[in-house]
């Protein structure tokens, strides 16, 4: 690392510590059942590491997230482009679409819990719920953008279906698809949770809630930091890529 | 940062079809009805012949709205959510909008909390649910903790977006006609910034709407949500559903009210122009 590096940092690394200072103390301060001290989560975070169930648990919730939200692409991806593509459908279905963005998805988990009951399904489903409308909102924004003249010239050059949306449509599509993808990351993260937590629980999710139960103030701690940590990493992920393809937008 | 500009940009790019509503009458009304129908009529169609009876459909949910808007528990419940989201989001706009204009006017606070709001805003504001529980039991406490958790990084976030854009000339301005540093926070950062408060606001009132239902079905406290768990698992689908319409219905307003306040309170605000 060089010396300004470094010195861009630094205020980052004071305000990080500062904050673990302030935990800390904080922590010491009050009773062990309302917070515990950030010394004493790290201690028992490493024990939920060595005991092996951690590395379980956040295996089951990645498989979780991954399928759902590897689910959402494939689905909303190729029909928000096709939407794109066909006018009268897009028209048609986009009231219903922005509807279904706005509603909030975690309403339907009683009753996929009554339909489809404990297994790995029904969780993929609510994770796959959360996650395929950003994709499908954003991507059909994206198909408002692209000017009705640019197909006309894609056309009257005979290009065929394919390069059109090849040539045309992805570029078009694709920066407000990343937009979509980022905000889904986020809202499958939430699914993930509360598939979690109210489906059969497992993963990350059952460790909160078991700590909790337990009165295990470290425990929960200790989940929240890493679950913490986890969102940081994806929402970074997200904005990556969404910035990766931002300077396609017109 | 990129929150507010996808944020705004969707909200100016949303409005089109609403301002101009003679020609979205006329030219897709037809087609949005068909489409309306069409799913209407398959979700009927897939319930009757592969589901359990008492699976939600439409002709029966249509049944159950007025049954369901007369009785008093919903009404009581509904009331309790509504009174809890909008408790919640009173707090969050007022703490929200002040933390993010120090956030936006100030380097120094900027720098030592930018981490933590972007951090805490990260989280799946779910997981606190464990927490909270334990810190305020199982009480409307605990349901308003959340819902102010899952509104407040939002209004924050873009509050200091907001902040941070003021024209550099306005803010000159002010002080050479000596206008102290209180007076120029009220009357210009904060009118500057409303545009962003209110795209914040969109999407801390939606999730402010989750965090209420979510808290109510951990916490089983009374609410819209518990209504929703509770018929459900008692196998009345088509009331349950009923709430679920109504919470959607909330969703979507919350929406058109921020559009509508945009385009007519702040017809100034043209952003990427």
């Amino acid at each position: 690392m060089t010396i300004g590096a470094i010195r861009r940092n630094a205020p980052l690394w004071i305000s990080i510590g500062a904050g673990v200072a302030l935990w800390e103390i904080a922590g010491r301060l009050t009773s062990a059942a309302f917070m515990v001290p950030f010394s004493e989560t790290l201690v028992r975070l490493w024990q939920l590491i060595t005991r092996g169930e951690f590395l379980v648990q956040l295996f089951d919730s990645a498989e979780l997230f991954l399928t759902g939200f590897v689910l959402a692409l494939i689905v909303g991806a190729p029909l928000g482009m096709l939407l794109a593509r066909v006018r009268l459908l897009r028209i048609g279905i986009e009231p219903y679409i922005m509807t279904l963005y706005a509603t909030p998805m975690v309403a339907l988990i009683p009753f996929i819990l009554s339909l489809m009951g404990f297994g790995f399904a029904p969780k993929v489903l609510v994770v796959f719920l959360f996650a395929v409308f950003p994709v499908l909102y954003n991507t059909v924004e994206g198909a408002r953008s692209i000017k009705p003249e640019m197909i006309e010239v894609a056309k009257s050059y005979r290009s065929t279906e394919w390069s059109l949306w090849r040539e045309v449509m992805l570029p078009y599509t694709l920066p407000y698809m990343m937009t979509g993808v980022r905000q889904a990351i986020g809202r499958a993260l939430v699914g993930m949770i509360a598939a979690e937590f109210f489906l059969s629980s497992t993963g990350l999710g059952q460790l909160i809630m078991g700590a909790s139960q337990d009165f295990d103030t470290a425990g929960v701690f200790a989940s929240i930091l890493v679950i913490g940590l986890i969102g940081v990493g994806l929402t970074r992920l997200g904005l990556m890529i969404e910035q990766h393809f931002a300077h396609w937008r017109q | 940062m990129t929150e507010t500009s996808i944020g705004a940009s969707s909200a100016v790019v949303a409005a089109p079809p609403a301002t101009s509503r003679p020609a979205a009458f006329s030219g897709s009304f037809v087609p949005r009805l068909l489409t309306g129908l069409v799913i209407l009529l398959s979700w009927e169609i897939v319930v009757r012949a592969v589901a359990p009876p008492y699976v939600a459909k439409p002709s029966t949910v249509v049944l159950a709205i007025p049954r369901v808007m007369t009785d008093p528990e919903f009404l009581r419940a509904l009331g309790a959510t509504l009174a809890a989201v909008t408790e919640g989001l009173a707090i969050t706009i007022v703490a929200g909008t002040a933390i993010g204009l120090l956030m936006g006017r100030s380097a120094i606070v900027d720098r030592m909390i930018r981490v933590y709001i972007n951090g805490f805003n990260a989280l799946p504001m779910i997981i606190v649910l464990p927490l909270f529980s334990l810190w305020f039991g199982y009480s409307g406490a605990a349901r308003i903790g959340t819902i102010i958790f899952a509104a407040i990084f939002a209004i924050t976030m873009n509050v200091a977006d907001g902040a941070r854009s003021v024209p550099r000339e306005f803010l000159e301005v002010a002080r050479s006609f000596r206008s102290g540093r209180w007076r120029m926070l009220t009357d210009i950062v904060l009118p500057a910034s409303m545009p962003y408060l209110l795209a914040g606001f969109r999407l801390a009132a939606g999730r402010a709407l989750i965090g209420a239902v979510v808290a109510e079905f951990f916490l089983s406290i009374g609410g819209l949500g518990y209504y929703i768990l509770y018929n459900s698992r008692a196998y009345h689908h088509n009331e349950a559903f009923v709430g679920v319409l109504l919470l959607a219905a909330f969703g979507v307003s919350f929406e058109l009210l921020v559009n509508w306040c945009t385009r007519h309170f702040m017809p100034w605000y043209r952003r990427g122009a």
